[in-house]
């Protein structure tokens, strides 16, 4: 392969892996508060804390 | 995730099964087949420049407003393109244009699971090593057009492309009858992690194949695909390729990602999901899809080989040159199980997704419930698919590919895109699209998606009418390319007058709908947001109250 046709290539996987691996982290650091039903309560339960 | 206001029976499981869904609606055939064609016919390299450019300027804004388009929809209860269009503009013509969100995804349906059939019949012919022996170019090419013409009973039985077309079609629509989540989504949770696995296995093998008999090696086929001619940087036609392939990847201007965001409520986020969406189809084309076919045909074929095979047609190096690369590698025919497995899955959680706008509409606006709807829509494409059948080797195919699947779809994102950013206004479409957003759009999008996406749509569909849509209107020459065949010309007026039935059938029923269920154009839907979960039963869950 030549040298241009490796760093097009290269630079083109770079592109849509980074973007890929930017979204998807930044997606899965972002759980919002799941409620696929609808009737779940208002608020995502808060950690460390029991119902009195 | 949210309920969704769309029908409150019907929500997306989590946001990953959302994000694969729409991945699964996007990736398909096309990222395997067209792609690395598309970048060896146009300047290999230096085609990437224009794709990324067409990508940023056009592919991502697109997501973001279909996204938006769909989710705003959602607001009225509207999963389908008449309501989300009429939701835009409160004007009477506005869910007529939204016809064309019902016409298109009906007319790919019927001949994308024709072809997604044939994936699946080579499937099984892999396994079963049913085309060993047919170990040349012309001998697969012979073995595939018998498959595909019922006229040619050479190698297949005349009954071979019926059944897999009739196992293809149960499996769609039995999945789309589970549900948004207990089907679509289950299937983008098997089926693209499956999808994956296959491709990069696959890409694996191929990168690692010696050298083949003449000395062409893979990285030669990479080559082939990368190497820039910078002399090509400057013609229009490779900037319209590139945004042409990034236009056809991403599934727009089909309907299908606005039915699938209806089911979104305004607490979630469309915009990083709509980049993942994006991000993810470009890494099964650009990384896997330039990895298998091409540089795995120029290992067995050589370049010269390969040039000669592809301008006889990208169908031509999945499912002829293939076969033959399969049969020359060891464990060729789990391989060959795992290409076609990898296409078909591709190509099953397109379809689906091209079959949820037009079952929205009929349970929405007619109260008619999912199976009834799901499998009436079946009996449709049954009917209409097997005519596609019978008369492929009359160009039927082609001729729906070009109008429907072609022309169709970069008209209705012409119209959607003016639509969103025009007529709603930029304001309006910033802010919708930002509602329950976890990041915000870059700020020069508001200008690109006003005036760059658009202008990049006119001119693709002006190039395109000049190019193509007159010539092929006129019959100076066939759809699929060749010059005009006399005996053919009666099937292709005939498929062109049932597509203009579909146009007509839709415009009666959006009309009917409309006039049934009490709509004021001018005073638009009555928005279900807040709507209480549960308040309305499945078969009332289907319109917004009449004002």
């Amino acid at each position: 392969m030549s040298t241009t046709a490796i760093i097009f290539m290269a630079v083109s996987w770079l592109f849509v892996l980074a973007l890929t691996f930017w979204s998807f982290k930044r997606v899965l650091g972002s759980q919002k508060h799941f409620d696929p039903d609808g009737i779940g309560p208002a608020q995502p339960p808060v950690k460390g804390r029991t119902e009195s | 995730m949210s309920q969704s206001a769309s029908n409150p029976n019907e929500a997306w499981g989590s946001r990953i099964g959302l994000i694969l869904a729409m991945a699964g609606n996007a990736v398909g055939l096309g990222n395997f087949l067209r792609f690395p064609s598309q970048a060896a016919n146009n300047g290999g390299g230096t085609f990437m420049i224009a794709y990324f450019t067409a990508l940023l300027l056009l592919g991502i804004p697109l997501m973001w407003i279909e996204w938006g388009v769909g989710r705003n929809g959602g607001r009225f209860r509207k999963g389908h393109v008449p309501g989300m269009f009429a939701a835009l503009w409160k004007h009477p013509a506005a869910k007529y244009l939204g016809a064309m969100g019902l016409v298109v995804p009906l007319i790919v349906l019927i001949y994308y699971t024709y072809i997604e059939s044939w994936t699946l019949a080579f499937t099984f012919f892999s396994i079963t090593k049913d085309y060993w022996g047919h170990d040349t170019q012309q001998s697969m090419v012979q073995y595939l057009q018998s498959f595909q013409s019922i006229g040619d009973s050479s190698v297949h039985g005349i009954w071979k492309p019926f059944l897999f077309f009739f196992i293809t079609l149960f499996l769609n629509f039995w999945i789309v009858s589970k549900g948004i989540s207990g089907g679509i989504e289950k299937l983008a949770k098997i089926g693209m992690p499956v999808l994956f696995i296959f491709a990069l296995i696959l890409a694996i093998v191929v990168l690692a194949l010696p050298a083949g008999p003449d000395g062409s090696t893979a990285a030669q086929g990479l080559q082939f695909i990368y190497q820039p001619d910078f002399s090509k940087l400057g013609q229009p036609g490779v900037w319209l390729a590139a945004a042409g392939q990034i236009f056809f990847t991403l599934s727009v201007g089909m309907g299908t990602l606005q039915a699938y965001a209806s089911y979104l409520s305004t607490k979630d986020d469309i915009v990083l999901s709509g980049v993942a969406t994006a991000a993810t189809n470009e890494t099964a084309e650009v990384v896997l899809g330039g990895s298998i076919a091409i540089p795995a045909a120029v290992v067995f074929f050589g370049v010269t080989g390969l040039t000669q095979i592809a301008s006889s047609g990208s169908f031509n190096i999945g499912f002829a040159t293939m076969p033959v690369v399969f049969q020359n590698l060891p464990f060729g025919n789990l391989l060959g199980f795992m290409w076609f497995g990898l296409l078909f899955f591709a190509g099953i959680t397109s379809s689906v997704a091209m079959a949820t706008p037009i079952i929205a509409f009929f349970r929405e606006e007619f109260g008619w419930r999912r199976e009834p709807v799901t499998w009436g829509l079946g009996a449709v494409v049954l009917a209409f698919g097997l005519l596609n059948i019978i008369w492929f080797r009359y160009g039927m195919l082609d001729e729906w590919d070009y109008w429907g699947g072609t022309f169709g779809l970069a008209l209705f994102a012409t119209i959607e895109v003016v639509l969103f950013m025009w007529v709603f206004k930029p304001e309006k479409a910033w802010h919708s699209m930002h509602q329950g957003a976890d990041m915000r759009i870059p700020p020069i999008y508001k200008f690109i998606m006003t005036y760059v996406t658009p202008a990049y749509l006119f001119v693709i569909l002006g190039w395109w009418a000049w190019q193509d849509a007159w010539p092929i209107l006129t019959l100076e020459r066939m759809a699929g390319g060749g010059p005009v065949i006399p005996e053919h010309v009666f099937y292709v007026h005939a498929s062109r007058a049932i597509m203009l039935a579909f146009v007509v059938g839709f415009l009666l029923l959006i009309r009917m709908a409309w006039k049934r269920n009490g709509y004021d154009d001018r005073k638009g839907f009555v928005e279900v947001e807040d709507t209480p979960a549960g308040a309305l039963p499945d078969e009332q869950a289907r319109v917004a109250q009449p004002v």
